[in-house]
């Protein structure tokens, strides 16, 4: 579903120089398969994340969605992705309804479709307690479930996250990934990044741990432990060389 | 389960549109700020202007109603003069022309006189001589003295009513002449004037003088406003997003970039239009309200449904405004990282767009021809065009701001050349924004990248095109304050001008940029060994002396002695400084300080920039043009500036050919020495009596012209065969 090889992505810095911000990255992820892209701070995870939902272009190498290429059918991605930002993206002084609704009509979907999408996804995702009240007025916990019922209005069949849970406490995250859960039993691609291991350790397929720019390690948490005497955030500092924290 | 929808085009635009509006809408500060404060301003600035306007009016309309005169008379004659005035105020045909409503004259004693006229209780006092009636009734003349009351508050009618009343004095005492001599009256009456027809006084007047003014100047002031009604939401449209984190998920909407941008438009557009109908009504509205507070001429000329067909006309011309003004603010804010940055950018908008309206106030500039399809001037022109002719305040075809009507046919052209030039712009910005907004390093960049230009920046060789432009940009607004700084005085003025418009920038231009001023000012040596620099030097100055003379036998055939005030007075200007001090002085002040200020300035620093390190053959010529047409604009008298022109021509191709700016300083200092030698070796009788204006220069001048020209450009020739230029500039 989605696949990505040998991307590449350099950004102008000051003084003429470039800096490359992802290095030759090469990875996929599977229909229905959740898969967590792993990293610190400007490991990479943010900027191969926006590539495969098209707000950035590779430098070189290739990106695709549900067999859409970033690069030349940019359309044809964003109507199989769905994206949430680490920021939630949902603005202050409209209700999850018409953020909902206006997100669906950028998505072609209008009339009974459109409220029957609506009402769906407010049950799945129990919006029903703030469906028409600001974003603004809402907790970080319920900002993040209104994006992720936008990414779903169009009903895609992959989904990008970048860092869901920066803003929420322990209780919205574990929230949030049984909802991810939910929706990868109903068949979805997911592909989810994050620096707080713990939280992701037992939730998803696989891992690809990103440093650098360069992936460094990939394969299932079992495959990633293997010989090591603690969990997942213990592999990852073995991986990248750092001492545990 | 991808979405099987058709996507984007007008359904994706309106949603956009209908987002940002309801986000809009429910930012409660931005509402008031963009739609209710017009309505509560124009009431409060039609309130202070109309004290004046009041005032103003009321005065004319009593200056022009008759008034009264207050006389006192003292002296032996005074009382027989005071019934004669009396009889005349009361006669049966009439009181003379120009006699005040009511006189009241008073006979006291002189002290009493004088103590009235000292306290203002009286307009004017006449001590009436002894035997005043019998010189009046005789052949002889009365001298009178009039004394007017300084007390009395200042009214010129005073002594146009005195004079009146005497002069109707006057002419009874010579028609009794006339009868007793037995002559027919008819003899001091060869004329008698009757008039038909009404002309409009005191108020009316005033009216149709100022109302075409002051509309054009409401409509500027529309056009401003309505422009601000789309700096709220342009600011929140995308710098806002940005800065709320939002745009990312705007941004993969399955839809074209410019779908995005378009939806963005529509409802900045509409909270645009919102704002001129708000507006347009207030302006309407107070306009009636002023009808009725200012005095009845005024309040007649005012009807309200011409009003509101006004604002109606208005608002059918600023629909193009509005569009280009919201796609506009969108483009230039489309960059910005946050709300504060959108702001910053937004503060030249303002410039450009209070310019370019203000610029349809200037005479002569109708809405007909291009510039209905120049933004803002051309919606206020067109706005302009279509009141007057609504309202008839230019059948007479007065000269003179907004007062020619336009024929009937023409404003409809005018108005279908603005909105469709309003399309076009609007869809061009637009289509710009759509590339600002997608460019991910304007999206991604950091926030300390919207300062660079800003920033000081490091070493380098030589300045930017960017950096070229902004010097200009610098010395021309410092020539403009160093029109009013400079001293009436020429030479101080001259110094001044030099310094504030030239060097000051340069020098403060140079130093922030931190460029190689060797490299930048080609501070070198033409060639070498020093027989070719020597060469090279002659050859620049055997050019710049063929240059004034070519030029100014060019100058004189084209203008024919046809030239401006200015240009007149700067000659005679010239002439004075070179005949009234020594030679070396006027030579020094009027060549060298200019050759060298401006060559550094124009072929070192403004060439250097346009050219750069390498430049092309193609790069070399624009260079070259771009710092000569900058040469000429700066030495602003019209006809200056094509001999200009074409000097910084020369000048430039001589600095890029030898890689050095001494030829250039060199032919410049000669070019303006010539005529300084010439006038100051000139005979006093010929500089006094030149001849007929436009007769030309002799032959022989413009020959041998034309040969030191020749023999300039060979030894420059030869110096340059010889001995190539060092520089990358070349």
């Amino acid at each position: 579903m989605i696949e990505v090889r040998d991307l590449v992505k350099e950004y102008r810095a000051g003084g003429g120089t470039t800096v490359r911000a992802v290095d030759g990255v090469s990875f996929h992820v599977a229909d229905g398969e959740m898969v967590g892209l792993l990293g610190g701070n400007g490991a990479g995870k943010t900027t191969t994340m926006r590539i495969v939902a098209t707000l950035l272009t590779p430098t070189s190498g290739m990106a695709r969605v549900a067999g859409y290429d970033v690069r030349t059918d940019p359309i044809g991605v964003r109507r199989s992705l769905g994206y949430v930002s680490a920021t939630t993206g949902v603005p202050d002084r409209l209700s999850p309804r018409e953020v909902l609704d206006s997100s669906g009509r950028l998505h072609g979907i209008d009339g009974r479709l459109l409220s029957d999408r609506i009402i769906a996804l407010t049950e799945s995702l129990d919006l029903a307690g703030f469906l028409d009240r600001p974003c603004g007025r809402l907790s970080s916990g319920q900002r993040q479930r209104v994006s992720l019922a936008r990414a779903l209005v169009h009903d895609p069949p992959a989904l990008v996250l970048d860092e869901p849970t920066s803003t929420l406490d322990v209780v919205g995250a574990r929230d949030l990934f049984a909802m991810l859960q939910a929706l990868r039993a109903e068949g979805r691609t997911i592909l989810v990044s994050t620096h707080r291991l713990h939280e992701i350790e037992h939730r998803c397929d696989r891992f690809v741990i990103i440093d650098a720019g360069r992936i460094i390690a990939s394969g299932t948490r079992a495959e990633l432990v293997a010989g090591l005497p603690g969990g997942l955030e213990e592999a990852f500092f073995a991986t990248i060389g750092g001492g545990a924290a | 389960m991808s979405s099987p929808h058709p996507t984007g085009g007008w359904p994706a635009r309106l949603a956009i549109a209908r987002r940002d509006l309801l986000e809009f809408v429910r930012d409660r500060r931005a509402l008031f700020i963009t739609l209710v404060m017009p309505m509560a301003m124009y009431p409060l600035l039609a309130l202070s202007s109309t004290l004046g306007i009041r005032t103003a009016i009321l005065e004319l309309d009593r200056r022009q109603e008759s008034q009264q005169l207050d006389f006192v008379f003292s002296g032996a004659d005074a009382e027989p003069l005071a019934i004669r005035i009396g009889r005349l105020a009361n006669r049966e045909e009439g009181s003379p022309d120009g006699w005040p409503e009511t006189v009241t004259v008073r006979v006291v004693d002189q002290l009493s006189a004088q103590s009235l006229i000292d306290e203002g209780a009286a307009d004017a006092w006449i001590d009436v001589p002894d035997d005043s009636l019998s010189k009046l009734d005789g052949a002889g003349t009365l001298p009178l003295d009039v004394r007017l009351s300084t007390a009395r508050p200042p009214d010129r009618r005073v002594k146009e009513n005195v004079l009146a009343v005497m002069r109707g004095v006057a002419d009874e005492a010579r028609l009794a002449r006339l009868r007793r001599a037995g002559l027919p009256t008819s003899l001091i009456e060869p004329l008698r004037i009757d008039f038909t027809g009404d002309i409009p006084q005191g108020s009316a007047a005033a009216l149709r003088d100022i109302l075409p003014a002051v509309t054009a100047a409401v409509l500027v002031l529309l056009a401003l406003l309505t422009a601000t009604g789309a700096f709220y939401p342009a600011i929140d449209a995308i710098a806002g997003e940005k800065e709320r984190g939002t745009i990312e998920t705007l941004l993969i909407a399955p839809c074209p970039m410019f779908d995005v941008v378009v939806g963005k438009f529509l409802a900045v557009f509409a909270v645009t239009l919102a704002t001129l109908a708000a507006n347009a009504i207030s302006i309407v509205l107070t306009s009636t309200v002023l009808g009725r507070f200012l005095p009845g001429g005024i309040a007649a000329s005012l009807r309200a449904g011409d009003l509101a067909a006004c604002g109606l006309l208005t608002l059918v011309a600023f629909v193009g405004l509005a569009a280009v003004a919201a796609a506009l603010c969108l483009t230039v804010t489309a960059a910005a990282k946050s709300a504060k940055e959108a702001q910053n950018t937004l503060t030249p908008v303002v410039m450009l767009i209070a310019a370019l309206a203000g610029a349809a106030l200037l005479p002569g500039a109708e809405g007909r021809r291009w510039l209905p399809a120049v933004p803002f001037a051309g919606h206020v022109a067109v706005a302009k065009s279509m009141l007057s002719t609504f309202g008839g305040w230019g059948d007479e075809g007065r000269s003179g701001a907004a007062t020619i009507a336009q024929p009937a046919t023409t404003i409809p052209v005018a108005l279908v050349t603005s909105i469709i030039s309003s399309l076009a712009i609007t869809w061009l910005l637009l289509s710009v924004t759509a590339q600002i907004v997608a460019n991910e390093e304007i999206l991604f960049r950091g926030p300390e990248e919207a300062t660079r230009g800003f920033r000081r920046p490091p070493r380098r060789g030589i300045p930017t095109v960017w950096q070229g432009c902004a010097a200009v940009a610098v010395g021309f607004a410092a020539l403009w304050y160093a029109q009013g700084l400079a001293p009436r005085e020429f030479v101080p003025a001259l110094i001044v001008q030099q310094a504030v418009a030239v060097l000051i920038p340069l020098v403060a231009v140079a130093w922030w940029q931190r460029v190689d001023a060797r490299e930048t000012f080609a501070l070198r040596w033409p060639a070498t060994p020093w027989p070719r620099t020597a060469a090279a030097v002659v050859g620049a100055a055997l050019l710049g002396c063929g240059m004034f003379v070519v030029g100014a036998a060019a100058a004189l055939a084209t203008w024919r002695g046809d030239v401006s005030p200015e240009a007149k007075q700067f000659a005679a200007q010239l002439v004075d400084l070179v005949r009234g001090g020594p030679t070396v002085v006027a030579v020094l002040l009027l060549a060298v300080m200019p050759a060298v200020c401006e060559e550094l300035f124009f072929r070192g620093w403004v060439l250097s920039a346009c050219a750069g390190q390498r430049p092309s053959s193609r790069r070399a010529v624009l260079a070259v043009v771009a710092q000569a047409a900058a040469f000429a604009a700066f030495h602003l008298l019209p006809e200056r500036m094509p001999q200009t022109f074409m000097m910084g021509l020369v000048l430039g191709w001589l600095t890029l050919s030898t890689g050095s700016l001494l030829p250039a300083v060199v032919a410049h200092a000669v070019h303006n020495a010539t005529p300084v030698l010439l006038v100051a070796t000139a005979a006093a009788a010929d500089l006094e009596s030149p001849g007929e204006a436009g007769a030309g220069l002799p032959a022989w001048s413009v020959g041998a012209a034309v040969g030191c020209l020749a023999v300039g450009a060979a030894l420059l020739a030869f110096a340059r065969r010889t001995s190539p230029p060092k520089t990358d500039r070349t």
